[in-house]
């Protein structure tokens, strides 16, 4: 019996079964390239898909509670672009007040598409692909056609090569995005907050006769995805050390993909801030994996899409023979 | 997707005149009247000339919105549809320049368009579970992913003999060719979404699928079938854009999906299923291509023009909802 | 019912528009004066005729004016193309005429194809074009020149076909041979060395790359060189770093990147220089993009590297363009003329089997000069 339940509990839980999809990818990698699973080499795919992991999580929340923002990457370029241009133009120097306006423009780009998609009951998808538009046209005129480089940055820059967050244990900005992880596994799990984001994507209809007020909640998960994706302007400037106008274009969709492929439910209320970092962490391998088994550079993202597909479907597959095996066990 | 109001399908639509123009398409109506005299004013070139000749890239974007805007009424979306123009493109002119006879490479281009579309069509179909936007975010980047492939290094292919391609790019007078097919396009796909059981069903899906499928609708069927047209329509598309680009490359097509859907959502078609109608999704289409082509011709810079659009867009949803909350309350108001 | 009133109204406006439209179209001649033109076969050349004649009306008020020359882009948001279109607005400015600069909306073929149709609405006298896909271009400017319109590339070349002269910053050989001496030289003449560009489909960078391997394979004197790789960043900072880490990664033996891309030298550069790798850098790249990374120790990665003046492309382009406005030049291999304050130029025969205008030879950047120039572009 207490055989079965392992056994049940593996195949019955998502995570686990994306757990064993992410291990096989990497010893697949590892045959071919076998330096792949190095500590350098996973510190560097963890630092150079910070902005999709961070990024993931608050997609996570705006999916969970049946919502969609393809403006994340728009808004992450008009934040990084505005302070690169300050930078460049020294208007400010310290690392710190960067950091503060990004991530602060992000809080209020969020927070404009929250109150339209909430108060103003506008579909997510149609609000947040408007201001797809006007956020990247807005990082267009931020730039004048210029970009800021690493010389423009100054000190910015060193931001993501020095280890001071974690007292010289590890990079920052992998600091960044574990102190993310764990505040949105806190918020989710345990808080009110949390609960309530989940009831508003199971039912809204009975979360608002409930008491819950559905359209704070929302404007609220909105501005917490403008927020990160302001925080990953300022840190995909920094990590790159480059801040040009069409940053991170289309990049959107793969964070959705990651989330999707990591479980979450598009038609809101279901599922993990865990699901969301496996989906990112597959999605992450796969680029890092590419070029270094020596796929040809054409075909590298056709590959990428059939993995993608490929693990959804395995994902629903997974999931019917859960149904199947509950119903199973009701009739017993 | 319950729970919210569909179009109501009633016996006698209201015919007043007042009503109609209040309505969205009307209110639209008056807005594309408004944009072209603007336009005139503010560039001395826009012509009907000038605008039919700039017109055939946003032609080629219409085609799309015909069955996209099916595929939104039942609530479903695709947006893999500007891979799908850039793979028949590709393979249409690699069997051109392969020495096919011309037909044969328009019956080629139709055939692998209406394949990417049945591919999303089973997908969808088969996996119900999963929304359509994450399979066609899939097969979005393996259809070009395929094209890039056929397009080997260097990404893009010219044709060697471009004659059948001049052909129809050909035009009556100043009317392009493609604008005549835009035009039956638009009859027959209003005519079904209006007047035919097919048109009805997708109202009713989109309402509420499930509802639909008890009360007999071949859901499954019917949306096999939209996303099917729609790859044929994204064959016919790849066609005429391959007539005014001599080849493909693989940005061809890239974002044609985004024009799409905003020109069917600036139409007053909902991307939650079930309302709007084909005829503000035409309108609209008209309008934006107008607005472009005369904010063009002023040569303002393209980021604000998008800008724009992108507040149209949002105004364009946001404005009726505002009124219908606006009187709602009068109503409750006047009730108490 | 309500569908068919609806369709009357909207008959009734297009053809109100259409009214307005003939209004201004009115005295339209079917006249058969359509230029000589390229290869103006007979179809373009119909549908060119209506425009061509429209044209006619503001392309004199223009003439007054001094002419209007139109310089299309490759992308906006990019400061290299930036500055061409500075270049060409000055040099338009010097000349007394107007110049239209326009970036299209996405670094795209078919977002430039737009843009030249409106151009051609609009009556300008040239059009000078960077391409984003050599020959996606070719029916807009065929039409374009059926209009009356010169037609010349300049940056990134459109076909033959499509063009009258195309202004080269550079022979292709003559860039790859500098990136090859540059290797050559970094390397110490032996060794493994590898390719960073941009995407597969780059027309500039494709014909670097194989002007590079030719050089190569020509010469004993560099085979002690293997070229281990050419990879592909897609001009993305997040693809070009996870392809060169995969390069240094794949090759331990690695002694050279080259990248002939702005954006992939940037982020190889700081790969690189983040890492303290002995893998040194070359290609081409925006000084004030790159000045951080260009020095001769260990710290920095690239000791040195390559590009033009972009101010003086955008102008000789202007000049070009004028040139062949004016009737001084036709685009024929031999033909002279004088760009302002730039000199004389000649037209010669390019590797296409068309004919160009080469600017000057590659500008090396290296730590004696990068200080001054970061600040130009």
């Amino acid at each position: 019996m207490e055989k079965k339940s392992l056994l049940k509990r593996i195949t019955g839980s998502r995570e686990a079964s994306l757990v064993i999809v992410l291990i096989v990818l990497c010893i697949a990698v590892t045959i071919k390239s076998p330096n792949f699973m190095s500590a350098q080499n996973i510190l560097e795919i963890l630092k150079n898909n910070s902005v999709i992991m961070i990024m993931a999580l608050g997609m996570l929340c705006v999916l969970l509670i049946g919502g969609i923002d393809i403006s994340i990457t728009s808004t992450l370029a008009f934040a990084g672009m505005t302070i690169g241009m300050m930078y460049k133009y020294d208007k400010i120097e310290s690392t710190f007040l960067g950091f503060l306006i990004a991530t602060a423009m992000g809080a209020v780009c969020g927070l404009l598409i929250g109150v339209i998609i909430a108060y103003g009951k506008v579909m997510p998808i149609i609000a947040t692909m408007g201001f797809m538009y006007i956020y990247r046209g807005f990082a267009y005129l931020v730039a004048q056609d210029q970009w800021a480089g690493a010389d423009a940055l100054g000190s910015f820059k060193d931001f993501t090569l020095s280890n001071s967050l974690s007292f010289g244990l590890i990079n920052n900005t992998i600091t960044v995005t574990i102190i993310c992880y764990i505040i949105f596994f806190i918020v989710l799990k345990w808080t009110k907050f949390g609960r309530c984001i989940y009831a508003v994507g199971s039912n809204a209809e009975a979360a608002e006769i409930s008491g819950i007020n559905v359209a704070a909640i929302k404007t609220a998960v909105y501005t917490i995805m403008g927020t990160l994706a302001g925080l990953c302007g300022a840190l995909a400037t920094s990590v790159y050390a480059s801040a040009q106008p069409n940053m991170q274009t289309s990049k959107e969709m793969d964070v959705i993909a990651a989330c999707v492929i990591g479980g979450v439910s598009m038609n809101g209320g279901r599922g993990s801030v865990l699901g969301a970092l496996l989906g990112a962490l597959v999605l992450s391998v796969i680029s890092k994996a590419l070029p270094l088994v020596g796929i040809n550079a054409i075909a590298q993202n056709t590959i990428k899409g059939v993995i993608i597909v490929a693990v959804i479907v395995l994902n629903v597959l997974t999931q019917r023979m859960m149904d199947r095996a509950n119903l199973e066990n009701r009739e017993m | 997707m319950a729970g919210k109001s569909g179009r109501t399908i009633s016996a006698t639509p209201d015919k007043s005149l007042k009503k109609m123009l209040l309505s969205w398409e009307g209110m639209l109506l008056v807005l594309f009247i408004a944009i072209n005299i603007l336009c005139k004013c503010i560039s001395p070139v826009y012509t009907l000339t000038n605008v039919l000749r700039e017109m055939p890239k946003y032609l080629t974007e219409i085609f799309l919105l015909f069955p996209m805007a099916y595929i939104l009424l039942m609530g479903e979306i695709d947006i893999s549809v500007g891979s799908t123009v850039c793979l028949a493109a590709t393979v249409a002119c690699l069997s051109s320049n392969a020495g096919v006879p011309f037909i044969g490479v328009l019956a080629i281009g139709l055939i692998t368009g209406t394949v990417c579309g049945m591919i999303n069509g089973f997908l969808a179909t088969k996996f119900r579970e999963l929304p359509t936007m994450i399979i066609t975010l899939g097969t979005q980047i393996v259809f070009r992913g395929i094209a890039e492939i056929a397009l080997g290094d260097g990404g893009s292919i010219s044709l060697t003999n471009a004659d059948g391609f001049r052909m129809i790019a050909g035009k009556v007078g100043p009317v392009p060719y493609m604008f005549f097919i835009v035009i039956i396009c638009a009859v027959i796909f209003t005519v079904i979404a209006e007047k035919r059981v097919f048109g009805r069903n997708l109202y009713a899906i989109g309402s509420n699928s499930r509802t639909a499928f008890y009360s007999g609708v071949k859901v499954n069927q019917m949306l096999f079938i939209s996303y099917t047209v729609l790859g044929l329509l994204a064959g016919v598309s790849a066609l005429f854009l391959t007539s005014a680009t001599y080849g493909a490359n693989t940005t061809t097509g890239k974002g044609f999906e985004m024009d799409a859907i905003a020109m069917a959502v600036f139409g007053g078609i909902s991307t939650a299923g079930g309302k709007g109608k084909l005829a503000g999704g035409i309108i609209s289409a008209f309008t934006i291509t107008c607005l472009r082509v005369g904010l063009g011709q002023i040569n303002m810079n393209p980021q604000v023009i998008l800008i724009i659009l992108g507040a149209l867009l949002i105004c364009a949803v946001l404005l009726p909802n505002i009124s219908q909350s606006i009187s709602d309350k009068k109503k409750k108001a006047s009730r108490a | 019912m309500k569908k068919k009133v609806l369709s009357a109204i909207l008959s009734v406006a297009m053809a109100a528009t259409l009214l307005v439209g003939c209004g201004s179209a009115a005295e339209e001649a079917p006249a058969a004066a359509t230029e000589e033109a390229a290869p103006a076969e007979e179809a373009p050349a119909e549908e060119a005729e209506a425009p061509a004649e429209e044209e006619a009306a503001p392309a004199e008020e223009a003439a007054a004016g001094g002419g209007t020359y139109a310089f299309v882009s490759k992308s906006a948001g990019n400061p290299f193309n930036e500055r061409q279109a500075t270049g060409f607005e000055e040099a338009v400015a010097d000349l007394g005429g107007t110049a239209i600069i326009q970036h299209p909306e996405a670094p795209t073929a078919d977002a430039q194809i737009t843009v030249i149709q409106s151009l051609i609405s609009q009556g300008v006298d040239s059009i000078c074009v960077a391409a984003n896909d050599e020959n996606a271009l070719q029916a807009a400017l065929e039409e374009a020149a059926a209009a009356g319109i010169k037609v010349c590339s300049v940056d990134s070349t459109v076909n033959v076909a499509s063009r009258l002269t195309h202004v080269n910053q550079a022979g292709v050989t003559e860039i790859g041979q500098c990136l090859m001496d540059a290797v050559y030289d970094i390397t110490g003449g032996e060794g493994q060395w590898a390719i960073l560009s941009a995407t597969s489909q780059a027309a500039n960078q494709n014909a670097w790359i194989e002007s590079m391997k030719e050089i190569q394979a020509a010469d004993s004197k560099y085979a002690n060189l293997e070229l281990v790789e050419v990879a592909y960043g897609d001009d993305e900072p997040q693809k070009s770093t996870d392809q060169t880490q995969a390069l240094l990664q794949n090759y331990p033996d690695l002694k050279v990147i080259c990248a002939p891309t702005t954006v992939g030298i940037a982020a190889a550069a700081k790969v690189l220089q983040d890492q303290g790798s002995s893998v040194k850098l070359t290609g081409l790249g925006l000084p004030s993009e790159m000045a951080e990374y260009i020095g001769d120790d260990d710290a920095h990665s690239c000791p040195y590297m390559f590009l033009w003046n972009p101010i003086d492309l955008g102008r000789l382009g202007a000049y070009t363009s004028a040139a062949l406005v004016s009737g001084e030049i036709t685009g024929a291999e031999g033909d002279k003329f004088t760009a302002g304050d730039m000199g004389d130029y000649e037209i010669v025969k390019a590797g296409d089997g068309g004919t160009e205008i080469i600017l000057g030879a590659p500008f090396k950047f290296d730590p004696s000069n990068i200080e001054e120039w970061k600040e130009v572009y």
